[in-house]
């Protein structure tokens, strides 16, 4: 156990600069091939929940987007068990599902707390995205097909870029509110709004870098997505072992300093 | 067949040499305001949180006018 432990230590912080954000994915990634089945079986549950989402939805848009927005905003708190995985590949121990739903049973209220307040932002936003591509869209938009036609494949410079750009000022906060807050409400007892604080400040330390890392998490969710969703089942658990690296860099989270709690005893 | 010549650059069309240069140009000017906005950035009193915002906002135009493109010429493919 403890040449395991020798063997896969994770490495400690450093400094912040615009190549931490792949550090985070290449770690990530390592925590993935070294536990790969709680990871698998999370992304397999997102995207299983996804498709059932775009099958329900399919031929009512704001319903599909409302559906799929919240779905992608609150995707990163059922990840959390992750961050578990990756703090105990931290100190050579893997853990299983077992452990990692036991996480869930504990019922950490902030945990649910801050999903609902995240499930907020997400309804903010579809209200708001259906407020400007109905005023500003030339043709009523009721289907998915009808904003592909209508707002995607327009020809001119317009409503499809005003539309990623909202979306992108509305993200902002979000991203800034919940990047290192996720992890620190597993890894710690901090209230939320000290979690959030805690993020905030370190999205204002480091602003380049976590643009950056804001746009690779959109880029492979973007890619995740016209797989079908097939790419999510192993995008999501590895962007999520990377939000674990990237809280422990903006943290300057130790691994010694922070002893992982022991595996509880089996029944 | 000189009309064809005419018509063609290099084997390519105007309206595939406009739609190349609309492409390319806007994405390179995108990436010139991305260098004034860090510039800027780093020269006014915007503060880091107002420098992140400016680069997500910014970051994401970018990638959704080229993601639209990419849309756009898949489904002409198609």
């Amino acid at each position: 156990m403890n040449h395991h432990a020798d063997t896969f230590v994770t490495p400690e912080p450093l400094p912040i600069n615009l190549v931490s954000p792949l550090r985070w994915l290449a770690l990530g990634w390592a925590d993935l091939r070294r536990n790969p089945v709680p990871g698998l079986l999370h992304g397999l549950a997102l995207s299983v929940f996804g498709w059932l989402l775009l099958w329900a939805a399919r031929d009512q848009f704001w319903l599909l987007a409302g559906a799929f927005s919240g779905f992608l905003i609150v995707a990163p708190v059922l990840a959390t068990g992750l961050y578990h995985v990756s703090r105990s590949c931290g100190v050579g121990r893997c853990v299983g599902m077992r452990e990692v739903l036991q996480l869930w049973a504990s019922g950490d209220g902030r945990m649910v707390r801050f999903g609902l307040l995240l499930a907020l932002a997400g309804t903010g936003w579809v209200i708001t995205s259906a407020a400007l591509v109905t005023l500003l869209s030339p043709e009523p938009i009721h289907r998915p097909i009808d904003f592909l036609r209508h707002v995607v494949l327009a020809r001119e410079l317009g409503l499809f870029e005003y539309w990623v750009l909202l979306g992108a000022v509305l993200a902002a906060p979000v991203f800034a509110s919940s990047v290192v807050a996720m992890p620190m409400l597993v890894d710690t007892s901090v209230p939320v709004n000290m979690a959030v604080a805690a993020s905030w400040s370190a999205v204002a330390e480091n602003p380049l870098p976590m643009a950056l890392w804001a746009l690779l998490i959109a880029v492979l969710v973007g890619l995740g997505m016209i797989t079908g969703l097939l790419g999510l089942i192993v995008l999501l658990p590895l962007l999520a072992h990377a939000s674990w690296h990237a809280y422990c860099d903006l943290t300057r989270r130790k691994t010694t300093d922070h002893p992982v709690p022991a595996p509880p005893a089996h029944a | 067949m000189p009309d064809a010549m005419q018509a063609t650059l290099f084997g390519y069309t105007e309206g595939q040499i406009a739609q190349f240069g609309l492409t390319f140009g806007v994405g390179a000017f995108i990436l010139y305001m991305l260098f004034i906005v860090l510039n800027l950035a780093l020269e006014s009193k915007a503060g880091k949180f107002g420098t992140f915002i400016l680069f997500l906002v910014l970051s994401f135009g970018m990638l959704g006018f080229m993601a639209k493109n990419i849309i756009q010429w898949v489904l002409d493919l198609g």
